[in-house]
């Protein structure tokens, strides 16, 4: 096909081969990763980059954290290595966190593309290594240097050979060399696929580089992206929200100033440096809050260079959010995933039926140590969700990642790899925010190791203290808990020894609420009754709907027609409580005058 | 005599073969709701009727049916309720915890079939390893199986923690249904699909017990019915994957024949495949809607080990409930006729998924649809007939074509209407196209290797652009594709796959245990089969071992001859050569993991003659029946095109393309640098350069 770059039919055929291009280079990953996060969860990205390094697509996968940070990392490699510097056949690698996705786990591999005797553009992928040495996802550690091995940006083959020395140093020093050399090696292989693969689109439309399809590309998707930023009213939004830390509270503020067809982002104000590894660096900050920019406003945006320049994102060095080397950061993503509900709260006001109340936000990783009978070790890592928080238009989702898109591991597959058994894990009733619409719900958990062995354990659980909000006068999702059968409520990050009797409880957080509880359509909150998500009591407590159960109190079996509503008496209830509510703001704006 | 009925989402379409004389008839009618059975028996009268043939002379009847699927997306299947161990009765609702699309605020979750208040926990629990670490509570589940009886609930689910490795409590389950509550349909996870993952093997048990009773009802009814109308021969029901089963395994295991539907296509691909000696083939099925995508290897349709029903979002993976039961395996692109040509966000062309359906359609049906769909580009290139379409049927406006075009697409742009067109065709063979390429790269195949078998209503119009981008080497197009799904039902065998999760590793399992285990589940094929009347020395069975180095989270399936294994050395070579095919390379050091072991019981295939279509078709003289300007994009322009009809092809006769060739259900396209000729069944074959 001679190439017609005006057409906008080729153009919209070479964009969508670009993407399937990058669809099969991360096909290609996911089929022989070894690393459980990254298969389970999709922990990758991958991409192709023009010969400016400027990303033209990505593949349609990933989690926010990876896919944003890698477009700003390939500029980085081709600033160490400029076309003069790299042959066919090498492959760059690094795991630098302020240059890539924030923390040493994840390990980037990035390989030019030679066509018609030229360098003239990379394909790249993140993924997370199975282990890097250090202290892996680990919020413990003083700072980076304690959290693993460091791979500053270099060659990981020359001319098609594999840099033996650097292989031998990764080897040397992981828990897993086999398995994390293994997908190395898968690293490389899709990037190739994805190489061979652009060569070949690049002949059959006799292109001689990217230049001009990236122009088109990024240039068109800029130029969206304005529009639907000057589609919004101009003016500054902002919110503070809340997280719990690993020590001491945490405080994300956020502004979003809109003005014509730019947008600005700041998080001044926001709490400063942590002496524990829950650091951000500014390029994973930047990736979920335009993570949560596009799915706020712009969702059929494709990602590539133009979907980040008109936004301009601004985080003094040295806030939580963009800490300095050497500021320990492999627990990163704790902290990163409360970034976008901060963004979507200061927008609420004009997002509509987008807008959204807080969640659990933070996934709760989990991980335990100990000994597997008879004689090895075990060490484990599962992800555990709460809830989300409530649409301006629906109910939130029980137990389910968001922004993260981490899926949680099944229980009987847990327990096969390890010692550990579960004695609970279902949802937590009760736990989603009051509304017009519910917060999510959260989950519970109940589990030990059943080695007869002391073990250790450690959950970056959050939302214990500072509860995911409501919206326009829902109500808080329920608070997390983490604690023991002693009765003992630990709330915190810190991981520790546990006796071998010892049982651990994990309530999740559920999410807040969107609007009064007493808007909230008598027939939903009768069907939350139904299926337990609250109680009748609280239905009426909370929401002002009479719900009369009928049939003896020791019932095994209760069908939907067993609950009724009692329209007379929830008119009476609202009534009451409506009441109750302009008292308590009369005597609250009484005091405040 | 054999006959097949296929019940689709809007036309049930009937086959009825006889052997002896070669004759065949065809017959079509609107499905019926919400019974479908209705317009099952009215085909089968209609075909009686124009046949002259009794009901009693029908020797075998293969039917597929879609009431499984509509029961589960119409919830009217039974009231069920779940029993599982307690502390995780909740897994159905808390599924993998994720969200199944990235960027949409707005998502739902798919609704469990059994409500929280029918979901029960009960006292039990069993280890990984199989050890009871808390005994059934036989009292609790006594009480609370009359109790449910009692109060209306007619099916239960029962999915213990680990019940594929020990299913002692939930036999107990329904050995204590059987004393208290035998009217209850029970449904255990050990029995319809003892595998690994509660909440895959819940949703799965879950669908089976909330389909029992439908599926019972109705088949039991048409059995019946058929029965009073004097069939007297076999009745078998077409399975998710491609095998034909009894009425006896249907109505115990409904999970197995959720998705007939789409299967008779890929079946007969893979019966052209054999007897063409065309063993590599990629089904290409172009409908009003979307388009399906499958891989025949060796003469067999892939075969995926499990599906989504009902899902929120048609195409989004994880948005609706699993079932892990064996279906033949397709990819479905929102590409049909169909389907909304529209400028998108970015103001490029963006073809579906958006579809106009049959209703408005197209706009070049008149019937009020506005907007440009594939079918109106099709029209307005010159691919198709505005006076032949469905065989003269149907009158197509080319003016509305070209004004819908022009409208929503050329004018913004500032494209002449016809490179728009144009457009649209390719954007729409592009996407099918690198759909295609990435399903079969991510199995380790190459589009070169895979000639398409199109069929469809749109098939033949498209699978020439498809197989150029994708590099295919040929296009087959079969005789009377419009009833290519009744006719695979009638080459496929009767068969039952027998599968058990494993999940140790090889080093933990004794050749002993293997050879055990394969020879249960070969039992269980066999004992199936026998209830659909096979005999067992025509039985022949074929195992697998889903496999994986340790570590890893996806399986590569090691095929097992026979359905034994030698030792356990030769397990693990067979499966390293597997790997190596599919990534190139091995991985020293790691254990391997024995995921899933599966056995295919299967009986004789069965042989269709082509010829008996071949009779079928008219004949006449001279096939060429005009020319017409169609637009090919050497030239970017209209060139007079030959135009000829298939039914006046004879076989082994050749023309050069480019050309176009009709016929009463689709038109096919021979483009440029192409030939096209009729192969010894009838069919259309198109080499391309």
């Amino acid at each position: 096909m001679a190439s017609d770059l005006k057409n906008p039919i080729h153009q919209k055929i070479l964009w969508d081969r670009l993407i399937s291009i990058t669809n099969e280079q991360s096909a290609a990953l996911i089929r022989t990763a070894f690393t459980p996060l990254l298969r389970e969860a999709e922990d990758l990205s991958a991409g192709v980059f023009d010969g400016r390094a400027r990303m033209v697509a990505q593949s349609e996968t990933g989690t926010p954290g990876h896919i944003n940070s890698m477009a700003t990392g390939v500029k980085h490699f081709l600033r160490e290595y400029p076309p003069e510097r790299l042959d066919p056949g090498d492959v760059l690698i690094t795991n630098d966190p302020w240059y890539t996705s924030g923390h040493l786990n994840d390990l980037t591999v990035a390989t030019p593309v030679f066509h018609r005797g030229k360098a003239v553009g990379f394909f790249a992928n993140t993924c997370h290594a199975l282990d890097m040495s250090g202290r892996p996802l680990s919020a413990d550690a003083h700072d980076v240097y304690e959290e693993g091995l460091y791979i500053p940006i270099m060659k990981l083959c020359r001319k098609g050979e594999l840099n033996e020395d650097l292989v031998g140093i990764i080897k040397g020093n992981v828990r897993e060399p086999a398995a994390v050399m293994g997908d190395l090696q898968a690293q490389i292989a899709c990037n190739y696929v994805g190489a061979t693969r652009l060569v070949s689109l690049l002949e059959e439309f006799a292109l001689d580089d990217l230049e001009e399809v990236s122009d088109i590309i990024t240039g068109r998707t800029e130029e969206v992206l304005r529009q639907a930023i000057a589609a919004l009213p101009d003016g500054d939004y902002s919110s503070e929200t809340w997280a719990d830390g690993y020590d001491e509270a945490i405080r994300i503020r956020t502004r979003v100033t809109i003005s014509g067809d730019e947008l600005a982002v700041d998080f001044s104000g926001s709490s400063p440096e942590s002496s524990r590894g829950i650091n951000v660096v500014y390029n994973y900050t930047a990736a979920y809050t335009t993570f949560a920019l596009k799915a706020a406003i712009a969702q059929d945006v494709p990602n590539n260079d133009g979907s980040f320049r008109p936004v301009r994102i601004i985080i003094p060095e040295g806030t939580i959010l963009s800490a300095r080397r050497p500021a320990p950061v492999a627990a990163r993503a704790i902290l990163g995933h409360f970034v976008p509900g901060a963004v979507l709260r200061a927008l609420s006001p004009i997002l509509g039926e987008r807008a959204m109340a807080l969640g659990a936000d933070s996934v709760w990783l989990t991980t335990l140590q100990g000994k597997r009978p008879p004689a090895s070790d075990f060490s484990y890592t599962f992800f555990v969700m709460g809830g989300t928080g409530a649409r301006a238009c629906k109910d939130g989702l029980s137990a389910t990642g968001f922004p993260s898109g981490v899926a949680g591991c099944p229980v009987e597959v847990t327990e096969n790899l390890t010692p550990i058994l579960f004695h609970k894990k279902e949802l937590r009733p009760g736990s989603g925010g009051a509304g017009r619409f519910r917060g999510g719900l959260g989950q519970s958990l109940e589990l030990a190791v059943a080695s007869g062995a002391p073990y250790r354990f450690g959950v970056t659980c959050d939302r214990t203290k500072h509860v995911a909000l409501g919206l326009d006068g829902g109500a808080p999702g329920g608070a997390g808990t983490f604690a023991l059968d002693t009765g003992e409520v630990l709330n915190d990050k810190t991981s520790r020894v546990l006796d071998r009797d010892r049982r651990v409880y994990l309530d999740l957080p559920g999410g807040g609420g969107y609007g009064d509880p007493l808007d909230r359509s008598p027939e939903a909150v009768l069907r939350d009754a139904i299926l337990g998500y609250i109680t009748p009591q609280e239905a009426a407590e909370v929401y002002g709907v009479a719900v009369r159960v009928s049939g003896s109190p020791d019932e095994l079996v209760r069908l939907e027609e067993d609950y009724r509503l009692d329209l007379g008496e929830t008119r009476r209830l609202r009534q009451q409580m409506r009441l109750g509510q302009q008292i308590r703001q009369s005597t609250e704006g009484g005091e405040k005058r | 005599m054999r006959l097949a009925v296929d019940i689709g989402g809007t036309f049930t379409d009937l086959l009825l073969v006889d052997d002896d004389s070669g004759e065949i008839w065809i017959e079509k009618v609107l499905t019926t709701y919400p019974d479908p059975s209705e317009g099952f028996l009215n085909a089968v009268q209609k075909a009686s009727a124009a046949s002259k043939r009794p009901l009693s002379g029908v020797d075998v009847l293969v039917h597929g049916t879609t009431l499984g699927i509509n029961a589960i997306i119409e919830r009217k299947g039974s009231p069920t309720a779940l029993l599982a161990t307690e502390g995780f009765s909740d897994s159905v609702e808390l599924r993998r915890e994720q969200r199944y699309v990235m960027y949409d605020l707005l998502l739902e979750l798919p609704e469990p079939l059994a409500p929280r208040n029918l979901r029960f926990g009960i006292r039990e629990r069993v280890t990984s390893q199989g050890e009871v670490l808390v005994p059934l509570d036989t009292e609790q589940v006594a009480k609370l199986l009359s109790r449910l009886t009692a109060r209306g609930i007619e099916a239960v689910a029962v999915c213990f923690l680990h019940s594929y490795r020990n299913p002692a409590h939930e036999t107990a389950v329904a050995e204590i249904a059987r004393e208290v509550a035998p009217g209850l349909n029970v449904s255990l996870s050990s029995r319809v699909n003892p595998e690994v993952k509660e909440y895959e093997r819940a949703s799965t048990t879950l669908c089976n017990a909330y389909l029992q009773g439908r599926m019972a009802e109705y088949i039991e009814n048409i059995e019946a019915s058929l029965a009073a109308r004097g069939f007297a021969g076999a009745f078998f029901i077409m399975q998710s994957s491609g095998g034909l089963t009894s009425s006896v395994t249907a109505k115990e295991l409904p999970v197995r024949v959720l998705e007939s539907g789409p299967v008779g296509g890929m079946l007969c691909a893979a019966h052209h495949g054999r007897v063409a000696s065309a063993p590599k083939l990629l089904a290409f099925d172009m409908g009003g809607t979307t388009a399906k995508i499958g891989v025949i290897d060796g003469g067999s349709p892939l075969v995926a080990p499990g599906f989504e029903v009902d899902r929120r979002y048609r195409f989004a993976k994880g948005s609706g409930l699993p079932v892990r039961a064996p279906v033949i395996e397709l990819l479905e692109i929102g590409a049909g006729g169909g389907s909304i040509a529209q400028l998108d966000a970015l103001g490029l062309v963006k073809v579906g998924p958006e579809s106009a359906g049959s209703s408005p359609g197209p706009a070049c049906y008149n019937l009020g649809g506005t907007r440009p769909t594939v079918t109106d580009a099709d029209l307005m290139l010159g691919y198709l007939n505005p006076a032949f379409f469905l065989g003269g049927e149907m009158t197509l406006s080319p003016e509305a074509a070209e004004q819908a075009i022009l409208n929503d697409l050329a004018g913004p742009l500032g494209m002449d209407p016809r490179e728009a067109a144009w457009g649209i065709h390719e954007l729409v063979n592009e996407s099918m196209a690198s759909a295609a390429r990435v399903h079969l790269t991510d199995r380790g195949k190459d589009p070169g290797d895979y000639p398409l078998f199109a069929y469809g209503g749109a098939g033949p119009v498209h699978a020439f652009g498809v197989a150029r981008v994708l590099g295919s080497p040929q296009v087959i197009i079969p005789l009377g594709a419009g009833v290519a799904s009744a006719r695979g039902f009638l080459t496929a065998p009767a068969s039952f796959e027998a599968v058990q999760g494993w999940y140790r590793t090889i080093s933990e399992t004794t050749t002993d245990e293997i050879g055990d285990l394969l020879r249960h589940l070969e039992d269980q094929g066999r004992a199936m089969l026998a209830t659909a009347g096979i005999p067992d020395d025509r039985i022949e069975v074929h195992g697998y071992c889903a496999m994986r180095y340790e570590g890893q989270g996806h399986d590569v399936r090691v095929h097992l001859p026979g359905a034994r294994v030698e030792s356990k050395a030769a397990l693990s070579e067979a499966f390293e050569r597997r790997y190596a095919s599919l990534y190139g390379r091995t991985v020293a050091g790691r254990d391997i993991k024995l995921v899933t072991w599966g056995v295919i019981a299967q009986g004789p295939s069965s042989d269709l003659r082509l010829s008996q279509l071949l009779k079928s078709a008219d004949s006449g003289d001279g096939a060429l029946t005009g020319q017409r300007p169609v637009f090919w994009p050497e030239s970017r322009s209209c060139e007079e095109t030959p135009v000829y009809s298939r039914y006046a092809l004879r076989i082994g006769e050749s023309l050069e393309g480019p050309a176009i060739i009709e016929e009463r259900e689709s038109t096919i396209v021979v483009g440029h640098r192409a030939r096209a000729r009729v192969d010894g069944f009838g069919n259309v074959v198109i080499d391309l350069e």
